[in-house]
């Protein structure tokens, strides 16, 4: 059996923090054999990311690490500096999370690349230029000779993770260490990232310690599991036991907690489809029967307007005056009761869409109906009586509350604002709300930063609820979340639709969420639409290439599934050309 | 989510969902956002201390001799009455037993110089107290509107705005206090119009906060609902922009004390028979080789009082902005500082907060909106205190 | 970019013309300038009190009076200024052609070196945050930040000045001095470098052996009285400058850094001869100084290009850094040639009054010195505030940068802490400065003000302080405005740095 190249043994770490020493790893083993990719999973607050970066001596002073780190059986952690120098970069290298900050603005690419291969003398001057440049070729940049001499911010995001990688891969380390690399991503730009490390692996036949909180990114690259939780290894093993039959419980709800993208076939699907065509009849005979109620024809009548309906909608952001057009020619209907996700990747204009309904953008084009009646063109007095049927949950856990409002005052604000009920009607509605969303009622007097992101996110929810909206906006609302915390807020959100009945437009990245949640859905790439239709229809026969390239895309968390899933989606490119 | 509801979990494998609604469960209550500011501003030593100097300069001015100057309170002189040059004015304070007659001397014309320096303090703050008063209001009230409304609003204030930094301060702030010596009201009306020529710091400092303030979701989601412009700026954004203003407004009241006694030198600020300590050292400037205790004493006090503004400001800021702390058991001991420890243990230097720590109550975050400007940029490049 | 610049210019005008409407109001409201006439009880008083009402139109409505002096500025557009006449009738744009240059001169100088102190001291100190060092410059931020101006003038000039000038009479240190200097120097020079504990303890001792040494030799010399550098110590130095700076910016490994900066020196010294006799008595004053000044940098840019190598930009850089010292090494040697001359002139050669002192004439050097000699404590006074500005900003601005992600990345490589302070945070954290460059300059000109009237220069600020308190307009809007174009100016100045620091803007 090979020598581990890295290995953690016994691994401790503290923290020196104002509220005295917090422990954030408490003891943990594992090793990265040559050629092997080892992921390290867990939610936030696991250590897992403390743990891995003891290897590069890159953890902030008010850190003290105990334990032994063994690179190729060289003791890390009792390396003077200028070891540690020598060994970075060369031996042991990193990929991290964000793409958009790991490069230095001011310089230019080049710089960046041939300062990696001098530092190590590994080639100087014109021959560091040129091995840079075969590195941004090797790694899928085009035309590297020329863009080399660009600077960082005329790349895009996955470009500029290409470069990290070029950078980290720069000097042939034995160990590389990638701390959620593609977390930042968008999907399809995650699965070409994700190819590229098992290529570079391949050839360079380099240990990879990937670090994810993403199942699927697990089931797509790693050979062997590491389960954090709370700075201790719950369990480890080959990846195809781990993901198919894990042990320890934790493991086990880890993966129920993951939103699934099913496929045809799958059986829960039917019984989905039956409530669907339910749901469905039901209103239809709702309406006829209000109608008919309603002593009107049936002929002349006009159905219930939709909850919220967009005709050849376009938005443009100003700038200095100069307007950028974002979305074009947007249709689509919300009836009542509905969920509707809006999918798409980073600047497809999903939540410039989002932000239009709520008023906080113009509309450029078009018409935004809310309940029949277009809303940006409303005098200001019945706009604002319109908004009372909307609400809104917002991504940003921490920055969705007022920091300097108790959580009472944040969910009846509401009511405030549209001189609604007295002080205690308001505080009932509070506690009926809170009871909803099943927090204690004695967070009502407790500030935002007392709660954790998910219990914020619920918090956000109710005040979204306070006025009982016909129309609920969910802007990414579980994106920040871990995935267990997701699980449970994606549960209560559907509990509290089918309570309530509020339409829902809800905005996501995520094909898996809107998969478990929506009634239907619409895909949008660079602000125009690329398909509608119900969730069945858009997500499991897809008709255009893009939306079979993002469904394509998406990790599943089964080890076989993805590796068929992953040679499909090579052949679908390849046949896309 | 079709998975049956398990059983509840024992501790080690709830999931962080659980852990969460259990710790809101359990009673135990984090601090609260004043109590922080205050524990880390009481652990700041250099503001302690000079919190207790600046409140003794208060007691010490205001009780000696009263409001009115008038010999009023517990040093029975008046400012301004003159008298017979004893000694040749020297302070007493240095041989008798306690004070003596003239602690701090006499002018040449044997006004008690103590009495006068006291005046002159007491006039001093008072201006500096005025000017940082009327600038922060008018600033934070142009940059509140300017930064909200953008559009024209915001065009028109800060081409206003642009009109007043074009013109240096010290000199705008003369004009300003020229101006004034026409008007009643004195020294009062003198500290509103040198305000005039110092909001501007205020205001494109609230402006770039609340320009932040508006890409928070909060202010999003009050928006969104309908609320009021007025409601969103004094509910949402002024309250969440506090901590800024207030670090802003101390560092504007040292900068006031500087720019007060400037102005008083020049001849643009306080005017006879009134007094304060700028116009002291101008009166007295051409005495100091001959008796340079008519100079050093307004001076020591005008460095007293500036000195532990500014150090109150800077614990304020560390306090409210924690992100640069350097507060309390942060601090490295003497031979750290010297390096004769080697490198400071980890107690010794707490560093910044690591990603994975910075989610549960008992890590605080600095509130929303505090943390978009840069650690020791608490008040922006414009505010006065160079021009003295 | 042109036309950036142009649109700026535009909305620089129009701020001008609010800020000349704002000022000028005040001041014609803010007291009458018959008052002391109408009090006086001189014969031709009637006469007087009609003169001054001609020179100041004050029988014109005060919209009238601005009309009149705005169209006399806008002849500048036509290179024809009319800056109006002040109350006794002086053309006030003569006034401002005397007063202009010194004020300016110290206004510059005073900017230049608290740019270059203010920064070097922001990076010590933040690479030696929680040094005792940083405390000590953190508290003396502080001081500088709370010590009116005027109050600290009048110190330095009895303590600077004239004790020495007294000193002068007879240059010579006591043991006591030499004990003390040495100690300070044992202290401070090891915080700086900093290091091992070990390595603090022999920088400390050799910096006291050296001081032991060169001040009872500097007064054996008689070097206060007939200082001299000479061609060997400043080929001494310059050596040890290539040698520093290489360490300093690229590592001694980085063998083509170190013999460009090398030859260079060598460069330097051959040309110390061959300029001597051309700057005995420079035919063009400072224009033929600075004219040879850029062809050495020319020169050093050169020679760094070429034998850069792969190390081009750093070589190029150490180069021009060495040559830049080595000339300004040579232009003190040729100060310190006429010093003994200067001070047979002008033996208290510290000057604590005026901008020059009146009726001296002396060669191109002596003319140098003395108003070398007249700014030294105006300068020192107008700098305390803005180095302090420019430490404080420094400091926290390196220490943002040195927590951005993409100083992890640098490390992560393997990149030793020298390069990434200087090359990866340095430059990132000078983007922010440049704004307060801008605002810095405004406030310098608020200082002259102050340091002007306690110096008793007939500068600007004089000329501002005299016009306002006689509610006279002219001057003080001369001022506003001349300030105001300079504040603009620098502003803008400080816009392009931004975008030629950070690539991201482009203007």
């Amino acid at each position: 059996m090979p020598a581990p190249v890295l290995s953690y043994k016994d691994i401790r770490v503290s923290f020196a923090t104002e509220f005295g020493d917090v422990d954030a790893v408490k003891g943990v083993s594992f090793e990265v054999m040559p050629g092997e990719v080892v992921a390290v999973v867990g939610e936030s607050g696991s250590g897992k990311s403390v743990t891995s970066s003891t290897a590069m001596g890159l953890l902030p002073e008010s850190a003290s690490v105990q334990g032994e780190v063994l690179l190729e059986g060289r003791n890390v952690l009792k390396m003077s500096t200028a070891e540690l120098r020598r060994l970075r970069g060369s031996d042991i290298s990193m990929v991290f999370q964000e793409p958009m900050t790991a490069l230095n603005p001011v310089l230019r690419v080049s710089d960046q690349l041939v300062e990696a291969l001098q530092v190590h003398e590994v080639a100087f001057g014109g021959k560091a230029l040129e091995k840079s440049i075969e590195l941004l070729e090797r790694v899928g940049i085009p035309e590297a000779r020329t863009k080399i001499r660009q600077y960082p911010h005329q790349f895009s995001g996955g470009q500029r993770q290409r470069i990290v990688i070029a950078m980290a891969i720069a000097c042939g380390p034995k160990v590389i260490i990638a701390d959620e690399p593609t977390t930042a991503l968008d999907v399809t730009v995650q699965a070409e990232i994700l190819d590229l490390l098992r290529e570079l692996k391949q050839e360079l036949n380099t240990g990879i310690l990937l670090i994810t909180h993403n199942m699927g990114v697990v089931a797509d690259m790693a050979d062997r599991v590491v389960v954090m939780l709370n700075g201790e290894v719950v369990e480890t093993g080959p990846v195809a036991k781990i993901l198919g039959h894990p042990e320890h419980p934790y493991t086990r709800r880890l993966l129920a907690a993951m939103p699934l993208l099913r496929e045809a076939g799958d059986p829960s699907l039917e019984r989905e489809q039956e409530q669907e065509r339910v749901r469905v009849t039901e209103r239809a005979a709702r309406e006829t029967s209000h109608r008919a109620a309603a002593g009107m024809s049936s002929g002349a009548a006009s159905p219930a307007p939709a909850a919220l309906e967009a005709k050849d909608v376009a938005l443009e952001y100003k700038f200095r005056r100069k307007a950028t057009r974002v979305v074009h020619d947007l249709n689509f209907t919300v009836q009542p009761g509905e969920i509707m996700g809006l999918v798409g990747e980073s600047g497809s204009g999903k939540s410039t869409v989002a932000k239009a309904v709520l008023g906080l953008l113009d509309v450029a084009e078009g018409e935004l109906r809310v309940r029949g009646e277009n809303m940006p063109a409303l005098p200001s007095k019945q706009k604002k009586a319109l908004k009372r049927e909307i609400g809104v949950v917002f991504q940003d856990p921490a920055a969705s509350l007022d920091p300097r409002f108790p959580i009472g005052d944040i969910i009846t604000e509401p009511m405030v604002v549209h001189k609604e009920g007295d002080k205690d009607s308001r505080m009932a509605r509070a506690r009926e709300l809170l009871d909803a969303v099943r927090l204690p009622s004695s967070v009502l007097n407790r500030y935002p930063h007392e709660l954790s992101g998910g219990q914020r996110q619920r918090i956000s929810i109710a005040r979204a609820l306070t006025l009982n909206p016909t129309l609920l906006i969910a802007d990414e609302p579980t994106s920040a979340l871990d995935v267990s915390v997701q699980a449970a807020v994606l549960e209560l959100f559907s509990e509290l639709q089918q309570h309530y009945g509020f339409a829902c437009l809800f905005v996501s990245h995520d094909l898996a969420v809107v998969d478990s949640l929506a009634h239907k859905v619409l895909v949008m790439q660079n602000g125009r639409t690329v398909e509608q239709g119900t969730t069945d229809q858009v997500l499991r026969h897809a008709k255009e290439s893009y939306t079979q390239q993002l469904l394509a895309a998406a990790p599943v968390p089964n080890p076989e599934t993805q590796a068929r899933r992953r040679t499909e989606r090579q052949r679908l490119l390849a046949a896309l050309g | 989510m079709s998975q049956p509801t398990p059983p509840i979990p024992p501790e080690d494998v709830r999931s962080a969902a659980e852990v969460e609604d259990a710790k809101l469960a359990s009673a135990q209550r984090s601090y609260s956002q004043g109590q922080l500011v205050r524990k880390r501003f009481f652990a700041h030593k250099p503001a302690v201390v000079s919190m207790a100097v600046l409140v003794f300069i208060i007691l010490l001015s205001v009780s000696s001799i009263g409001f009115s100057g008038q010999g009023t309170g517990w040093w029975s002189k008046s400012f301004s009455a003159t008298g017979l040059t004893v000694d040749g004015g020297r302070p007493t304070m240095f041989n008798a037993a306690f004070l003596g007659e003239h602690p701090f001397g006499q002018d040449s014309i044997g006004r008690d110089y103590f009495a006068m320096v006291m005046r002159g303090t007491q006039q001093s703050l008072l201006v500096a107290l005025g000017v940082a008063l009327s600038s922060t209001f008018l600033g934070v009230l142009v940059g509140a509107l300017a930064g909200y409304f953008r559009g024209w609003i915001e065009a028109v204030l800060m081409r206003i705005t642009d009109v007043v930094i074009v013109v240096p301060l010290l000199a705008l702030a003369a004009v300003f206090g020229a101006y004034a010596q026409g008007l009643p009201g004195g020294t009062l009306t003198l500290a509103l119009f040198i305000g005039l020529a110092t909001w501007t710091g205020t205001a494109r400092l609230v402006r770039a906060e609340i320009l932040s303030l508006r890409e928070k979701e909060y202010v999003a989601a009050a928006i969104a609902m309908g609320a009021h412009p007025a409601r969103i700026i004094l509910k949402h954004m002024l309250p969440n922009s506090i901590g800024v203003i207030v670090v802003n407004a101390t560092f504007a009241i040292a900068a006031a004390i500087l720019l007060e006694t400037t102005l008083s030198y020049l001849g643009f600020g306080v005017q006879p028979p009134e007094t304060s300590l700028g116009a002291l050292i101008q009166d007295n400037q051409n005495a100091f080789t001959t008796r340079p205790w008519l100079f050093w004493f307004p001076g020591l006090f005008i460095i007293a009082i500036a000195l532990s503004v500014n150090f109150i400001g800077d614990g304020l800021r560390d306090a409210i902005d924690p992100r640069q702390k350097r507060s309390g058991a942060n601090r490295p001991g003497w031979r750290t500082a010297f390096g004769l420890l080697g490198r400071a243990t980890a107690e010794e230097r707490s560093g910044k907060q690591v990603s994975e720590l910075s989610g549960g109550p008992t890590q605080m975050q600095p509130p929303a909106g505090m943390t978009d400007h840069g650690p020791d940029f608490g008040h922006d490049p414009t505010d006065e205190k160079r021009d003295s | 970019m042109y036309s950036y610049v142009l649109k700026r210019l535009l909305s620089a005008i129009a701020v001008l013309f609010g800020a000349s409407l704002l000022v000028f109001v005040l001041v014609i409201n803010s007291g009458d300038p018959l008052q002391e006439l109408r009090e006086s009880n001189a014969e031709n008083v009637e006469f007087l009190i009609q003169q001054r009402i001609a020179f100041m139109n004050l029988d014109e409505p005060w919209y009238s009076r601005y009309w009149i002096w705005l169209t006399g500025i806008a002849g500048c557009a036509v290179g024809a200024c009319d800056f109006g006449t002040n109350m006794s009738g002086q053309d006030v744009g003569a006034m401002v052609a005397n007063s202009a240059s010194s004020t300016l001169r110290l206004v510059f100088i005073a900017t230049i070196l608290s740019i270059i102190i203010g920064i070097l001291t922001g990076i010590v100190t933040a690479i030696r945050q929680y040094s005792s060092l940083d405390y000590a410059v953190s508290f003396f931020v502080f001081l500088f930040f709370s010590l009116p101006v005027f109050w600290a003038a009048v110190l330095a000039k009895d303590w600077m000045g004239i004790t020495y000038n007294n000193w002068l009479r007879e240059p010579q240190f006591s043991w006591t001095q030499i004990i003390i200097v040495a100690v300070v120097a044992a202290i401070l020079v090891p915080l700086i470098i900093g290091g091992s504990t070990r390595r603090r303890l022999l920088t400390g001792a050799a910096m006291f052996g050296f001081v032991l040494v060169v001040m009872p030799l500097m007064d054996s010399l008689n070097y206060a009285l007939e200082p001299r550098l000479g061609p060997a110590v400043i080929t001494l130095l310059g050596i040890g400058l290539a040698f520093g700076l290489t360490a300093l910016l690229s590592g001694l490994k980085n063998r083509r850094v170190l013999y460009s900066a090398l030859t260079v020196v060598g460069i330097g010294l051959v040309s110390y001869y061959a300029t001597f006799w051309l700057l005995i008595e420079p035919p063009g004053g400072w224009l033929t100084v600075i004219g040879l000044f850029l062809v050495t940098i020319a020169v050093a840019v050169l020679v760094g290009r070429t034998m850069g190598g792969h190390a081009k930009g750093q070589a190029v850089a150490v180069s021009v850094i060495t040559a830049a010292l080595f000339a300004v090494m040579v232009l003190l040697d040729h100060f310190m040639r006429a010093w003994p001359g200067f001070l047979g002139m002008k033996p208290r050669p510290i000057a604590t009054i005026g901008s020059s002192s009146p009726n001296f004439s002396g060669d191109f050097w002596e003319v140098a010195l003395d108003q070398g000699t007249q700014l030294v404590l105006p300068t020192t006074i107008l700098m305390l505030v803005s180095v302090a500005t420019y430490t404080r900003y420094t400091r926290s601005s390196m220490l943002e940068a040195v927590n951005q992600d993409y100083i992890r990345t640098a490390r992560a490589k393997g990149v030793n802490e020298r390069t990434v302070v200087f090359k990866h945070a340095f430059r990132n954290s000078m983007i922010p400065l440049t704004t307060i460059v801008a605002f810095d300059f405004a406030g310098l000109i608020g200082g002259a003000v102050v340091v002007e009237q306690v110096f008793g220069w007939s500068g600007m600020g004089n000329m501002f302080v005299t016009g306002l308190s006689n509610s006279d307009p002219a001057p003080v809007m001369a001022f506003t405005l001349i300030t105001g174009a300079a504040a603009v100016l620098f502003n803008l100045i400080a816009d392009l740095m931004y975008a030629v620091l950070d690539p991201r803007i482009r203007v």
